[in-house]
């Protein structure tokens, strides 16, 4: 058991059991890589070794949701509660959202400037909440930060408090992330394209949402191991470059596959 | 063919899989669930498909009930409707009852286990009577919206609670301040029961023949006890307000018989009246284990409505999104969870909202197919039996390695 990224790496059989499917992969002709020599730790897999890639490790995760027993009815409220609320609070209403979305046409992208619309009816306020990206922040503090400068600059310009009826409230909830190893491993960027068609979208946000989080934005745990392949240095930067702020996760499904489909290592099906 | 091995048709393979290896984690644990009946009500249902199915992941689970008279039972209702905030008069005797039914029972029942999940408040005070080193964590499963209890019913809950590590709820809004852990936790309905699986077209139409329903003509539904918090006058007056634009429209009530329920009784009478002669129009008493009926019934309209003034989760809307029909919703308690505008159908706040919604989705076919279309979809990923299963190995999970905020297992 450990923090992400310190995930332990295959036992030796079952690394020498990949070392014969990337083998066999490389002799049919199906696929066949340059591989780099990382020597790095790699968050989808494991410490990388000379000129074999560790394959690709499946990590699914779920959320245990609590209640905290408080809840907002108008906006002064909720700045009070993003001022104090724990971290794991903020964590969940601004970043854990797409574990929770589930339908393409939401308005916006995290809770709180969800309920200031459809509740408090404040589309100004909604709109500022929207643009607050907290992967762009490196600490929730700095999340917390910004959303409490949007708030106070509000309710400053405000002759009225914004509230919500009976029944809207903004119930505060906070999470915590449980990942677990799938036991799959993925020997190559193929075999990856195949497995994001079908993989859980809980994995999808591990992997995507979750590393950014783990690595200040930089990355996801795709392109990071995508990285030791030569051949796919244009789709590490394409996946890089992917917005995912404003798709849900059956979207975002959708766009890596395309992104993959777009690079001729993937084997036309037949 | 083991039991998990049905859902995979359903849910997928991997999906099942990843259970497995979810469950692993929590292998050998010994779980016991203790409620306060094996047959009737949604607490039951839950618990007899959970406990075989946690049983098959690997974890020693069992299922104990308690026993009481008829008057603990008397009780207990009380404590139920009070949990939900209707007012209620329980003298001193009525909770010595309860606390000694309790004592009795923690001597009979077998609770030697990592973890018991007491369900609902009928055996709420068991830790008191329970050594402390039988059971490694106490956690109490409320299945009821706690949020605006009866004050005297919820202090005598609340003395309980201290000797639990922690507390499940449905929803946020169920909810009240406690001093452990409130979990959330969402129910969910199971894919393959009878009310839920698949049926034979053959089924569905002898069932509606047998009701009296023309198949070939639109039906709205709404399943659910005649209660008042139900609004199924409500339901007519919506009925009323579209049969001028089709004429051919009909409307099925169905519900169970309320012999023991005096105010379901007079519910009943009242829609009886209000419903009057209308042959499109049907209030249906149907038996508790008419399963099969409610799921041709659900398969077989063209919309559903839920128009609760006050509702629990609402797992009658969970079944029928399963079978691909858009639901009208009154905007309360779990329905807000389920029913999202333009999604999954509308939640309304009026007869007359709930006509417009309806009178749309009646002009608009495509929208309404792909709205249940994404409510089967909404469901299958949100609200089956896995997904709850899931639910609790992750609490589980997190209970024994309390930090960091993020844990891989």
């Amino acid at each position: 058991m450990g923090i992400i990224g310190a995930i332990t790496a295959p036992d030796t059989a079952s690394r020498l059991s990949l070392d014969c499917k990337l083998a066999s992969a490389a002799t049919s002709g199906v696929m066949a890589f340059n591989v780099k020599k990382p020597g790095t730790q790699v968050p989808g897999g494991g410490q990388g070794e000379n000129m074999a890639v560790e394959p690709f490790k499946l990590v699914d995760c779920s959320l245990a949701r609590r209640a905290i027993g408080r809840n907002c009815s108008n906006l002064r409220e909720l700045l009070d509660a993003v001022r104090t609320v724990p971290d794991a609070v903020l964590e969940h209403h601004m970043l854990r959202c797409p574990l929770e979305d589930h339908f393409e046409m939401y308005e916006f992208p995290n809770d709180l400037a969800r309920w200031c619309w459809e509740a408090l009816g404040d589309p100004v306020l909604a709109e500022e909440l929207g643009l607050v990206d907290p992967y762009k922040e490196s600490s929730i503090a700095g999340v917390r930060s910004t959303l409490i400068d949007t708030i106070e600059d509000r309710l400053w310009g405000l002759e009225r408090i914004p509230w919500c009826r009976s029944g809207f409230e903004l119930h505060l909830v906070a999470s915590r992330l449980v990942a677990y190893d799938t036991g799959e491993r993925i020997p190559t960027p193929a075999a990856l394209a195949e497995t994001v068609e079908r993989m859980s979208l809980r994995s999808l946000f591990f992997h995507v949402h979750e590393a950014r989080r783990r690595t200040g934005g930089k990355t996801d745990d795709f392109s990071f191991w995508l990285e030791q392949f030569d051949t796919c240095a244009e789709l590490v930067t394409r996946l890089r470059e992917l917005d995912f702020y404003f798709l849900n996760l059956s979207q975002l499904r959708q766009e890596i596959i395309d992104l993959f489909h777009q690079h001729s290592f993937v084997p036309s099906v037949t | 063919m083991k039991l998990l091995d049905r859902y995979e048709e359903v849910v997928g393979h991997h999906e099942i899989q990843r259970l497995y290896r979810l469950a692993e984690r929590l292998s050998g644990k010994r779980v016991v669930h203790v409620n306060s009946t094996r047959n009737g009500g949604g607490v039951a249902e839950i618990l007899h498909w959970m406990v075989p199915l946690m049983q098959e992941l690997g974890i020693d689970a069992s299922w104990e009930v308690i026993e009481g008279t008829a008057d603990f039972y008397r009780v207990t209702k009380s404590f139920h409707n009070g949990l939900q905030g209707f007012p209620v008069a329980l003298k001193k005797r009525d909770y010595d009852l309860h606390y000694e039914i309790n004592r009795e029972n923690a001597k009979r029942l077998n609770l030697q286990a990592d973890v018991v999940f007491v369900h609902d408040p009928q055996p709420i005070y068991l830790p008191e009577f329970t050594p402390q080193d039988q059971v490694g964590r106490w956690i109490w499963r409320c299945h009821i919206d706690a949020s605006h209890p009866d004050r005297g019913v919820w202090k005598y809950m609340e003395k309980a609670l201290p000797r639990y590590e922690a507390t499940v709820f449905s929803m946020a809004a169920f909810t009240r301040p406690v001093a452990c852990p409130m979990f959330l936790i969402a129910p969910s309905i199971d894919p393959l029961s009878d009310k839920n699986c698949p049926l034979a077209e053959t089924e569905r139409l002898e069932t509606l023949s047998r009701l009296g329903i023309d198949p070939d003509r639109p039906m709205l539904l709404q399943v659910s006890r005649f209660d008042r918090f139900k609004d199924p006058l409500g339901v007519i007056e919506v009925y009323r307000l579209l049969k001028p634009y089709h004429a051919g429209l009909q409307l099925v009530l169905a519900g169970g018989p309320a012999e023991d329920d005096p105010e379901g009784a007079e519910v009943l009478r009242e829609v009886l009246d209000w419903a009057g002669e209308d042959q499109d129009l049907k209030v249906l008493l149907l038996p508790p284990d008419a399963h099969r009926d409610i799921n041709a019934l659900q398969r077989s309209a063209i919309v559903v409505l839920q128009k609760s003034i006050r509702e629990g989760f609402g797992l009658t809307v969970t079944e029928a999104l399963w079978k691909g029909k858009p639901v009208i919703g009154g905007a309360c308690g779990g329905i807000t969870l389920q029913v999202h505008d333009y999604h999954t159908g509308f939640l309304v706040h009026s007869p007359a909202g709930a006509a417009y919604r309806i009178r749309y989705l009646m002009r608009y076919n495509d929208k309404r197919l792909r709205m249940g279309q994404n409510g089967y979809e909404f469901v299958r990923e949100h609200f089956l039996l896995t997904r709850h299963l899931r639910d609790y190995f992750t609490m589980l999970l997190g209970l024994d390695r309390p930090e960091p905020d993020s844990l891989v297992v």
